[in-house]
């Protein structure tokens, strides 16, 4: 389970007074790594990793889907990438044209974006994608079947290493012709005299394609493209960020106040990991005990995608729960029912039992075990037809529940225009993120580019099995109580018959 | 001492109506014993009583000097006494056979051979092994009765309550039944018959009359005129039928006895 902590800052508010957002965007604090860092202290984190993202430009790399395919120079390069993101731009859907001022103001403020995102890890433990093997580095070992040339075998960066090394994709490479032990420069992309020299140890390839992981940095322009993705140690990165903010020169604007800076446009995405939804339950309430400001609300998309994922499930379990307790009260009162008239139909044998001597506790028992065989035997045979039913019943029951719950849920993406974000949530293996800027003022306004991101809902739609023992040994109790229960009214039929009456009245 | 002692008993289905009070007499084992009177009498109300089906209200039943209520009425039903009902109260469902077998094991006797002490007990009675795997419904009225006894017997009890055995018989099976409960008394065993049937009477050791010479009416409740004419009527004394809706029960007179 994940976590993200994002503000709650005027991103709701709606309405985008420009002076009024941009105050309320600089008045929240930003959170450092080292911040980051306090909360994963807490008892309750199982475990924390962070990842810093920097946007550069190519110094003497192109990057993929760029616009700059010939060789100019870095000055009209530059250009040429403010104009390629204002088409980036006229490329977005029109359901989300009601959030693009927005985007403007935000571009406005940030200045450029780069084209490539270096992605810093704190750990092995925040490559996600490697663990997950949708990402792996080209080596001899993974190479098998020589696909690749061996100059690109190469290896992931130490961790924790303060070395300039870089793992690149094997598009980038081939798109550059760049090889393990390469070197590549890039340019701080608000000032490109700013320069930084990164040494290939590693080319990574990605069964993914493109634009899936683009949750780290949300600009419309290449760095988006995950071939564009560098990725390096965060202990690394972050001795390239401290150099950045000296060598920077803060312009401050006279008509709103805002300070803008030319230290690289950076980001800081912590993760925590807890053990149960308890701990991350505990870990809400003491974090802002930790010291975490009011402004900031905790949510995970982990959990939330998970239960979103569940609804249909959850709603059909509900279904069936009710299903059920009707079925066993009227079930129980049919059984009831069923056992009076049985018993008074054979009150003449239990009159016939007790007049020769048999004992009423005796002929209730001998009532009961009937009872009992009859249901032992319908649990048996009813329990091994819903076993085998179950299944297909229950997931053609869930595909009609999903498909309620799509045409719910693209009804609510016609209403507004574009995917609903926060309780759809995103599902796939995103780590959640606590997406703080370290210059602050992008903080609030991450929350509101994630819900962009949404993906399709992706639900559980399989059911492999519905039945194992516990459900029978359930399903047997509940039966043998039932029988007990309507048992105890022939019971008490028995013990009131009085056998001289019922003898008597025969004869 | 008497197998079967009746000290003083009485018994009333609404406190304040006896259907009978005040019988003391005493039952012998090696004897056929008569119980008569007419319908209302109380025969099977006293039948119950004997068989431990219901208490008396008032006295005392002492079987071997023991008195009964002390004694768990399922065992002393099961084990102590046998009934023959008149009309037989077999299980309908079950075969002769196996009629016989349940009431062994209900007595407690759960003997290997307890099919074969059963084929046996139905032979004595004249049903032979094929008639004995029928189901009782099968069989008539005679041989039901027949099976009836041979239950009432299984266990061996020293006392043998029939309720108008040759009720639902004709003369000669009648004849035949009354042999068997004859051979009983005469191997040993109290035999109490319950009749209203003058032959059967006559091929009893005893004759116990239970006679309603004083009437008692019950009240009908809701109706108070009536109540007050039967007030008045036994007021007046006279032996008067009852005049209300009346069950077996409603009136009875002081029985007296009559010996042999």
């Amino acid at each position: 389970m994940m976590s993200s902590i994002a503000s709650s800052g005027s991103a709701e508010d709606g309405s985008f007074d420009r002076d009024a957002f941009s105050s309320a965007l600089s008045s929240v604090s930003s959170l450092m790594a080292e911040e980051l860092e306090t909360y994963a202290e807490l008892d309750s984190v199982s475990s924390f990793y962070y990842t810093v993202s920097v946007s550069f430009n190519g110094g003497d790399v192109d990057p993929i889907g760029g616009s700059s395919d010939d060789d100019e120079d870095e000055d009209t390069d530059d250009t040429d990438e403010d104009a390629e993101e204002e088409s980036d731009f006229t490329d977005i859907p029109d359901g989300m044209g009601d959030m693009r001022g927005s985007m403007g103001f935000e571009i406005g403020t940030m200045g450029t974006e780069g084209d490539f995102t270096v992605i810093g890890y704190s750990s092995d433990e925040a490559m996600t994608s490697f663990i997950n093997g949708t990402s792996i580095i080209i080596s001899s070992d993974t190479d098998e079947d020589s696909e690749y040339d061996e100059s690109y075998y190469g290896t992931m960066f130490e961790e924790g290493t303060e070395e300039l090394t870089c793992v690149i994709s094997y598009e980038l490479a081939v798109y550059n012709s760049l090889s393990v032990g390469d070197t590549i420069t890039l340019a701080n992309p608000n000032d490109e005299d700013e320069t930084y020299t990164l040494t290939i140890v590693g080319i990574y390839i990605n069964s993914q394609s493109t634009v899936t992981d683009s949750s780290v940095i949300s600009g419309f322009s290449s760095s988006t493209d995950s071939s564009n993705q560098i990725y390096m140690s965060a202990a690394a990165l972050e001795a390239i960020l401290s150099e950045s903010e000296e060598n920077a020169t803060v312009e401050t604007d006279e008509d709103t106040g805002t300070e803008t800076t030319t230290a690289l446009p950076s980001q800081v995405s912590g993760t925590y990991v807890f053990a149960s939804v308890d701990d991350y339950e505990t870990f809400c309430e003491e974090v802002y005990e930790a010291g975490l400001s009011e402004d900031y609300t905790v949510s995970s998309s982990d959990l939330s995608s998970y239960e979103s994922s569940l609804l249909p499930l959850e709603n059909l379990s509900t279904m069936a729960l009710y299903f059920l307790i009707v079925v066993i009260a009227i079930g129980a009162i049919v059984l009831i029912v069923l056992n009076i008239f049985n018993v008074r139909e054979r009150k003449y044998e239990v009159g016939v039992l007790t007049a020769i001597g048999m004992k009423k506790s005796r002929v209730s028992i001998q009532f009961m075990c009937e009872t009992l065989i009859i249901t032992v035997t319908a649990v048996v045979i009813g329990g091994l037809i819903g076993a085998v039913s179950s299944v297909p019943i229950t997931n053609s029951l869930l595909a009609s529940q999903i498909e309620s719950q799509s045409a719910t849920s693209e009804q609510q993406t016609a209403n507004f225009g574009r995917e609903m974000g926060g309780s759809m949530g995103d599902v796939g293996d995103m780590p959640s993120d606590i997406d703080v800027d370290t210059d602050g003022e992008r903080t609030g306004f991450m929350g509101a580019i994630d819900s962009f991101s949404s993906a399709t809902t992706s639900y559980v739609s399989e059911v492999s099995s519905a039945t194992n023992l516990t459900v029978l040994v359930q399903l047997l109790l509940i039966a043998v109580l039932l029988t007990l229960i309507a048992s105890a009214a022939s019971v008490i039929f028995i013990m009131r018959y009085d056998s001289l009456k019922i003898l008597a009245n025969r004869d | 001492m008497a197998l079967l002692e009746l000290d003083n008993i009485g018994y009333s289905y609404v406190k304040g109506k006896p259907v009978f009070e005040g019988i003391s007499y005493s039952f012998d084992e090696g004897k056929m014993y008569a119980v008569m009177g007419k319908s209302g009498a109380g025969k099977t109300t006293l039948l119950s009583l004997l068989s431990g089906l219901a208490k008396p209200t008032e006295g005392k039943i002492l079987y071997e000097g023991r008195d009964i209520t002390e004694i768990n009425q399922y065992e002393y039903r099961s084990k102590y006494v046998g009934v023959v009902f008149q009309s037989f109260n077999l299980l309908t469902k079950l075969t002769a056979a196996e009629n016989i077998v349940l009431s062994m094991e209900i007595a407690g006797l759960h003997k290997k051979d307890e099919k074969e002490r059963a084929y046996e007990l139905l032979d004595d009675m004249g049903l032979d092994r094929d008639e004995a795997d029928r189901r009782v419904l099968k069989l008539s009225g005679g041989q039901q009765q027949r099976v009836a006894i041979a239950r009432a017997l299984s266990y061996g009890p020293h006392l043998i309550l029939a309720d108008e055995p040759t009720g639902n018989l004709d003369g000669e099976t009648q004849n035949e039944i009354m042999d068997i409960f004859r051979e009983l008394a005469d191997s040993g065993k109290c035999v109490i018959i319950v009749t209203h049937s003058q032959e059967v009477a006559n091929r009893s050791d005893e004759i116990y009359r239970l006679v309603a010479p004083e009437k008692k009416t019950r009240r009908q409740k809701k109706i108070d005129a009536a109540k007050a004419a039967a007030d008045a009527a036994a007021i007046a004394g006279e032996d008067v039928k009852p005049k209300n809706e009346g069950s077996a029960n409603t009136g009875a007179k002081k029985s007296g006895s009559k010996k042999k």
